[in-house]
Formats: structure tokens, C-alpha cells, sequence
């Protein structure tokens, strides 16, 4: 695998490409996230804003172009071996597992830092319990951070979409990664949930984290980011700080579909 | 005999059990691309046919009449199978109707070993037992109505599905349920009918191949795999259905023919399976656009 | 639910009500039935598992049942081996078998995996019956001894009804265990959203073959044991119509919890038992075909009715049972 000079730089996107049933959603994509920042990704509908997370976090391998994360480049490796790596995300349609409770849910995004086989969990060894029982205790830490450590033992067809988006972060939160990736979190969302998403993902940077959004409520994304990118028909058309991008021509164009002077 | 007509006699059973593969196939994909339930009982439709026309002659009545009556009765147990087993499932999942339908072909095969045993049964073939000579190859008279049955099934079937109103809207809601029910086609009509059908074209291949590999209460599990493995590896269009069910059939030919009779019925099984794991090998973009 | 060190009380009832029945009801056709309940309980609960924890529709459960009978047997009858280590072997042999016929056939979904591993059940009823001089065809194999391990010898019914149900039991907790654990809810995670799982971090394709196969060697530990017991085994046991009797058993039971498809087991065996002795007054029957009609029918009307089957009434009981005393659960 290459290795590259990571300096601060957690992910480096090279001339990523990627299409499928003949339309390019990704086209040659360039960009770097540094450790613990917020980066958002935005565009109009159809952008490549979801391939562009499905390739990084392996449920597509890309056509070409590298993703060096770390220093090493996980393009085309499967989605679990990227998730052990230390990448973690969300889903535009939460994806929650709805046989499991919402603790139970937690306790799988810790199964990248458990090891207990099927003898070890099928005979009750030990050592399986008690990994049994620290999972457990770090998945309940994860609904604390995201404030629903009483609903735990829930049934998730119980909880309004709202909370069930935050047991998704929670989900993420417990594998415990280096890079978190939310798709389109805000979506659906009332007000004051997007209000205490806004808390939770600031108490996010406050751990070793980089968290990287990707969204179409402007509003939330130019608050909370530091770096905005823009993707229109599967290529970067602009990329800075959120001022800067508000106002650029190209990217009132993508939305509007006209020129706003 | 000579290699030449061994493999010509071999062709040519291969395109007689070919042809009733076809068929059995387009019984599943009637079913399938309609209603989305993979209709397990569909080869016991094929063993009534037979079946039933033995019994009913057996019962003292002309060969003629027990076949009408046997597909009569078969066109109504699947009927039954629809209103019964099918409709009144409310938890529509993949597993539930696969259970049920498993279910039902179980119910199937007890009742008619109850009533008639297990041995196998026969009718006499249609026409005359005379055999036409190919180059040392023997060609019956039934092999001739089975292929003949083919024929008029594909034309007839292609005829109602493209040219009238009933078919367009049948291969409309096989496209497009929700659409269809919101013009105002009533679906469950619609299930019945394609039950009904399946289970009348069933019968009458199972009538008709009958002649010529006897029948009883269990060639309903192997002769509807081996329809549905057709059906699968054509891609569910007519076409490719019959050009599958071609294949099979000249590959068990000639495989029960110079290898091992025993071993015959594995030979289409095998090729399911292996068509299905290549085909998920194969690029994506083909699993994509697949229904299932 | 925190792990308990202990078994909870409901597994001691059922322990001490099996141990005692013996003593009870000391009848051999009592305790014969009770042998068949456990062995097909096993099937019944790793069918259980297979459909409905993983969403695995695998049809050719009763095939590793037929070849743990198979290979035991042959080899045992032969003796080229001591029985016990004729059951060893036989699960040897259907980890193998399994584990290769899996690793591809489970990439298949849903409709396609059940066409795929019905052809595996017939295609492996149809090769036992062929090779007939290993085999014995399809009369069967005979000459099977009885099951003999470090010299003491079981011959009597109720020697089998312990061992078939330590091997049920055991197999039952084994799996409630894994089932609570990680990979229990690594397993329920795929069945629920393959995505998300993968994105967790779980490695779906080499989770299902190990399902696959555990479950598979668990059938053919009972498959085994069925030889010994009944000192015969034919291809025909091991087709379509078992088929259809394990899934009548995880119907009826309800595959949403473990032990559903052991409770599915003893209400589908005894029921039958019951309809012959009544049936055998008026019509002088076969079994088969009323077994496949009163199987087929049981299947299609619990399906319809209640298709959370009889655990899932049970569960909604206790559930309902908490609720109204106000049981403390330790979450």
C-alpha cells in the first residue's frame, strides 16, 4: 500500500471516480480533511453526496482514484476491514436494527473492538463475559453522549425519528472511530432536535474526533463547518469556508439553477 | 445402436422433457412476476393432471372426458390454493409465502397418495403407439403433441399477453403494482386468474408427458424444480425460459444417455445451483436491476 | 440483560422435569417419542435459528441431518470405526461438506439461496439412494449397531431419551448463549440491515457460513444419534417431507425465540401420535401421507392465524405477565 505524508491530514480524497448504470456520480474528486475538524460535503440532489460515503466507507468499490486514510490507501478494501480501521458513519435512512433493542444496537457498533468467537460466546467462557460486560458499559457511555442512556432498553419501533437518528450516532460513536461520517443527520428533523444535534456534534469535537457531514439543510451546515465542499453532477465545484462558498457563483447556480446577482 | 442415433434419440427426449420444462417454467413466471410468491406447488399442478385423468378413467370414464375433467379439477385446487393459502396471508414476507406454498404442495401430494397409493400410473397415449424411424432413432407420436403443446402454448400465451387488453394489463402489473392497482386493476383477481391459469397449464403438460413418463404423487417436486431452474436461468422472459429449458433437457438427455440414468435428475439440479453462483459473481450492475 | 452466572429457573424445571418423567412414566413408547422430540427438536431449533434470526432461507437442513445419519452409520455397521466416533466423523464430514457448498451458495438472496439449497436436499436424497452398494440404495442401511461409548452400551429407550436430550439440551443453551452474545447480535444486525452491519464492522459472508455450518453439525450430531436409535436409516427419511415436518415445527413453535422450535417439536410429534392412534380405528393408514396432509395444513393455518406460533403467544403472556406484576427487570 502507498504510504503518503499525513502531517494533520486524516483523509485524502485523489481523483476519485465513480459510476454506475452509466451516469458518473463521483468525477475525479480531490480534497483533505484534517484531524479534528468539521467538513461538510453539500450539494443539489443526484450530487454524489451518498456514493461519495458508501465508496469511502467500502460498500462500493470506486473505478479509480485513491482514499488514503491514515496514510493508507483502504480504496476497494470491504466494508467491515475500513470500519475496524476506524471509520464510522451514519444513514440518510438511519438503518437501524429494529429486532434489537436500542442498547443492543450500541453494543453492535462495538464489535470492531471486541473479539470473543463463536466457542468462546457459545460456551460462556470468561473471558467472553466479561468482554460481554464491558461492551455493555462502553454502548450505555455511547446513549449517554447522545442523551438517551433511560430509553436503553427500548424497543426502536417505540422512538420518534429524532431519537432514533441519535441511536444511529450512538451506533457510530461506540466503534469508538477516528473519523465519523453522518449522512444528511439533520434530515426530517424538527427544530429543536436539530438544535441539540448541533450541541452533540460540538461535544463530538471535543474528543479525538473528525467529523465529516453530509447535508442539504444549509442553514446547519454552514454553522457548524469549518470547510465546505460542493459537489454538482458528481464533481467539486467549490470548496472553502462556508462564507465563501455561500456566496460563489457556480455553487448558486448548481442550487438555483440560475444566476443570482 | 450407433452413436448417431443414440445421439439423436437422445436429442430428441431431450427436447420432449425440454418442452415440459418450458412450460412448468412459464407456470412459475405466470405466478412470480404477478404476485411475487415463488408458487412451490407448481409441480404437483403438473402431477394432478396426470394423475387426476388416470384416476377419472380409472373411475370408469372415456380418456377424453377424464382430461377434461382432470384439468377441470386442477384449474379448481389452485384456485382454492389462492383464496385459501394465499390471499389471506397478511404478512406479506418472502418466507411466509414460501412456507405456505411449500405447505400446499405437501397437502397436495398427501391427498392424492391417500386416495390412489404410491405406485405409478399411465395412460395410453393420444394418437396411435406408432413410432416414426430417424436414422435408427425412434420418434413416438406423444413426443409430437408435446412439442406440438408447446408450441400452441407459447403463441398463445405471447398472442393474449400482447395483444389483448387483459394481457397488457397483466404484463403491466408484473412491471409496476403499485401503478396498476392505481388504475384501477383489482390485483386480487388478477392472482386468481394467473393461479388458474398456472394450474390449468400444469395439468394439460402433466396430461400430456404423461404417455410418456408415467406419473405419480412424487414427480411433482422434481418435474417443478427442474421448471423453476428453467424460469430462473432464462431470466424469467419467455424466451429464455424455453431456450433454459432446452438446455436442461438435452443436457439431461444426454447425460442420463452416456453417463448414468440414476444420476439424470441431479444433472439440471447442478445447473441451477451453479448458474446462481456464477451469477452472483458476475458484475453487479445484473443484481441491480434484478427483482428479487 | 446482564449475563447471569446461573441458569435461570426456567432450564432447572425443564431439567428436573426430564429427569424425572423416566421415573414417572417408565413407558418405552413414552420415552421412544420423547427421543424422537429431542432429536428433531435439534433440526428444528438450528432451522429456527437459520430462518428467522438470520434470515437465512436454507432448506437443506434435513440433508446434514441424512449425512451425520449416513457416514455414522456406514461406518459403524462396517466396523470400521466404534460408533461414537462414527458420530465424531459424520460431523467432521458435514462441517466440510457444509462449509464448501456454503461459502458460495450463501451469497445467494432470499428466493434464490431457498431454490439453491432445495436442489442441495434432493440432489444429496437422490446420491444416497444411487450409491447403492456404500449406501444400501433406497431399501436403506441396515446392520447399524447400537451406540456404544467407552464400553457401556445403549440399548434401551430410555438410555437414548438421556442422551438425545443432553445433546438437544445442550445444542439449545449453546445457542441461547451465542445468541446473547456479540455474535448473536452480529447476526441479528445482518438480518435487519446488511448495510448497516458491514458498516459496523460485522464480516457478513464469513458469519453466515459459520452459522451455516454450526447449525449444520448440530443436525448431524442428531442425524447420528437417529441411526443408532433406530438401528436403520433410509435416503427417503431425509427429503421433502422431513422438510416440510421441521418447518411445521418452527411454525407452530415460532422461530422468534430459541426454544420456540423444540416447543413446535413436542406439540407437532405428540399431535401426530395422537391423530394416528385416532385414525388407526377408522382407516387402515399409511403414515405418510397423513402426516404430509396434517403437516401441510398445520403449517398453512398457524401461518395464517398466529404467525408468531405458539412462543410467540407464550412470549406475549409473560410479557403481559411482567407488565401487570411489575417485575423488576434488571436491564
Amino acid at each position: 500500500m502507498q504510504e503518503i505524508s499525513t502531517h494533520n491530514v486524516l483523509l485524502e480524497v485523489r481523483q476519485l471516480c465513480k459510476s454506475y448504470g452509466g451516469i458518473m456520480a463521483l468525477n475525479h474528486v480531490n480534497f483533505k480533511l484534517k484531524k479534528n475538524s468539521i467538513m461538510s460535503l453539500i450539494g443539489p440532489n443526484g450530487a454524489g453526496k451518498t456514493t461519495f460515503i458508501n465508496v469511502v466507507s467500502g460498500i462500493y468499490s470506486p473505478d479509480s482514484g485513491e482514499v488514503y486514510f491514515q496514510g493508507q490507501n483502504i480504496a476497494g478494501l470491504p466494508a467491515h476491514i475500513i470500519a475496524s480501521e476506524g471509520i464510522s458513519r451514519t444513514f440518510q435512512l438511519v438503518e437501524l436494527f429494529d429486532s434489537l433493542t436500542v442498547l443492543e444496537n450500541a453494543m453492535v457498533g462495538c464489535h470492531t473492538r471486541s473479539q470473543s468467537g463463536m466457542i468462546a460466546c457459545g460456551f460462556r467462557r470468561p473471558s467472553a463475559r466479561s468482554e460481554e460486560n464491558r461492551i455493555r458499559d462502553e454502548a450505555i457511555e455511547s446513549l449517554a453522549m447522545v442523551g438517551l442512556e433511560k430509553r436503553a432498553s427500548d424497543l426502536i419501533s417505540r422512538l420518534p425519528l429524532g431519537e432514533r437518528k441519535l441511536v444511529g450516532i450512538a451506533r457510530a460513536l461506540s466503534m469508538q472511530p477516528k473519523l465519523l461520517m453522518l449522512d444528511e443527520p439533520a434530515g426530517g428533523l424538527a427544530a429543536h432536535e436539530i438544535e441539540r444535534l448541533v450541541k452533540l456534534i460540538y461535544n463530538l469535537l471535543e474528543m479525538d474526533l473528525t467529523i465529516f457531514i453530509v447535508e442539504h439543510n444549509m442553514p446547519f451546515v454552514m454553522s457548524l463547518s469549518e470547510q465546505v465542499i460542493v459537489l454538482d453532477g458528481g464533481s467539486k465545484i467549490a470548496e472553502g469556508p462556508p462564507d465563501a462558498v455561500k456566496t460563489n457563483q457556480e455553487v448558486i447556480r448548481a442550487y438555483l439553477g440560475m444566476d443570482v446577482y | 445402436m450407433t452413436i448417431l442415433s443414440q445421439v439423436i434419440q437422445y436429442t430428441i427426449s431431450g427436447i420432449t422433457s425440454g418442452s415440459i420444462y418450458a412450460i412448468i417454467g412459464i407456470c412459475w413466471s405466470l405466478v412470480y412476476l404477478i404476485t411475487r410468491v415463488l408458487n412451490f406447488a407448481t409441480g404437483e399442478f403438473v402431477m394432478l393432471g396426470g394423475m387426476l385423468t388416470w384416476g377419472f378413467h380409472k373411475a370408469g370414464v372415456g380418456v377424453p372426458v377424464a382430461i377434461m375433467l382432470a384439468i377441470t379439477f386442477t384449474v379448481v385446487v389452485a384456485l382454492i390454493m389462492e383464496r385459501v393459502a394465499i390471499r389471506p396471508v397478511r404478512h406479506h414476507s418472502e418466507m411466509t409465502f414460501m412456507l405456505i406454498t411449500i405447505a400446499s404442495a405437501s397437502v397436495i401430494k398427501g391427498i392424492v397418495l391417500l386416495k390412489w397409493g404410491s405406485e405409478t400410473r399411465t395412460i395410453k397415449p393420444f394418437f396411435s403407439t406408432e413410432v416414426i424411424n430417424v436414422l435408427g432413432a425412434a420418434i413416438t407420436s406423444q413426443v409430437l403433441c408435446v412439442i406440438g403443446l408447446l408450441a400452441i402454448v407459447t403463441i398463445g400465451l405471447s398472442l393474449f399477453l400482447n395483444r389483448t387488453i387483459f394481457g397488457k394489463a397483466l404484463r403491466a402489473s408484473a412491471i409496476n403494482l403499485t401503478a396498476a392497482r392505481l388504475v384501477g386493476i383489482d390485483i386480487n383477481k388478477f392472482r386468481l386468474f394467473c393461479f388458474g391459469l398456472a394450474g390449468g397449464l400444469g395439468a394439460i403438460t402433466g396430461i400430456v408427458i404423461t404417455p410418456i413418463t408415467f406419473t405419480g404423487y412424487e414427480i411433482g417436486l422434481l418435474a417443478g424444480l427442474k421448471g423453476l431452474v428453467a424460469a430462473i436461468v432464462g431470466g424469467w422472459t419467455m424466451i429464455g425460459t424455453v431456450l433454459a429449458a432446452f438446455a436442461i433437457g438435452l443436457l439431461e438427455g444426454f447425460g442420463a444417455g452416456f453417463i448414468s440414468a440414476g444420476l439424470k435428475d441431479v444433472f439440471a439440479l447442478l445447473v441451477m445451483i451453479l448458474f446462481l453462483i456464477f451469477r452472483t459473481t458476475s458484475l453487479s450492475t445484473w443484481l441491480k436491476k434484478e427483482s428479487l | 440483560m446482564r449475563q447471569k452466572a446461573n441458569l435461570p429457573i426456567s432450564w432447572i424445571l425443564l431439567i428436573a422435569g426430564l429427569m424425572l418423567l423416566p421415573l414417572f412414566i417408565p413407558s418405552s413408547y413414552v420415552l421412544g417419542v420423547m427421543c424422537f422430540i429431542a432429536i428433531y427438536g435439534v433440526l428444528a431449533i438450528g432451522m429456527g435459528l437459520l430462518l428467522e434470526h438470520a434470515g437465512l432461507f436454507s432448506l437443506a437442513h434435513p440433508s446434514w441431518f441424512g449425512l451425520g445419519a449416513y457416514v455414522a452409520g456406514i461406518l459403524a455397521a462396517r466396523g470400521i470405526v466404534p460408533p461414537w466416533m462414527g458420530i465424531i466423523l459424520g460431523a467432521v464430514v458435514v462441517a466440510f461438506i457444509s462449509g464448501v457448498i456454503g461459502a458460495p451458495l450463501l451469497r445467494l438472496r432470499g428466493y434464490y439461496l431457498a431454490c439453491a439449497t432445495f436442489a442441495v436436499l434432493l440432489i444429496v436424497e437422490i446420491t444416497l439412494g444411487q450409491l447403492g452398494s456404500i449406501t444400501g440404495g433406497h431399501e436403506g442401511l441396515m446392520g447399524i449397531p447400537p451406540l456404544s461409548i467407552g464400553g457401556f452400551v445403549l440399548k434401551t429407550d430410555v438410555h437414548y431419551y438421556f442422551f438425545s436430550w443432553a445433546l438437544c439440551l445442550g445444542c439449545l443453551w449453546f445457542l441461547s448463549n451465542l445468541m446473547d452474545s456479540r455474535i448473536g447480535r452480529a447476526i441479528k444486525s445482518f438480518h435487519n440491515s446488511e448495510l448497516a452491519s458491514k458498516n459496523m464492522g460485522v464480516n457478513i459472508p464469513k458469519l453466515k457460513l459459520e452459522v451455516f455450518v454450526l447449525t449444520a453439525v448440530m443436525a448431524s450430531l442428531a442425524g447420528s444419534i437417529l441411526c443408532f436409535y433406530l438401528r436403520f436409516t433410509m435416503p427417503s427419511i431425509f427429503g421433502f417431507p422431513l422438510l416440510v415436518e421441521v418447518l411445521t415445527m418452527v411454525v407452530i413453535g415460532g422461530g422468534k425465540t430459541l426454544y420456540g422450535p423444540l416447543l413446535g417439536s413436542f406439540v407437532t410429534v405428540w399431535l401426530r401420535e395422537l391423530i394416528h392412534m385416532y385414525l388407526k380405528g377408522i382407516l387402515p393408514v399409511m403414515r405418510a401421507e397423513v402426516d404430509a396432509i396434517f403437516f401441510g395444513m398445520l403449517i398453512i393455518v398457524i401461518l395464517i392465524f398466529m404467525p408468531g406460533g405458539l412462543a410467540g403467544g407464550i412470549d406475549q403472556l409473560f410479557s403481559l405477565g411482567r407488565k401487570v406484576f411489575a417485575r423488576d427487570l434488571d436491564t
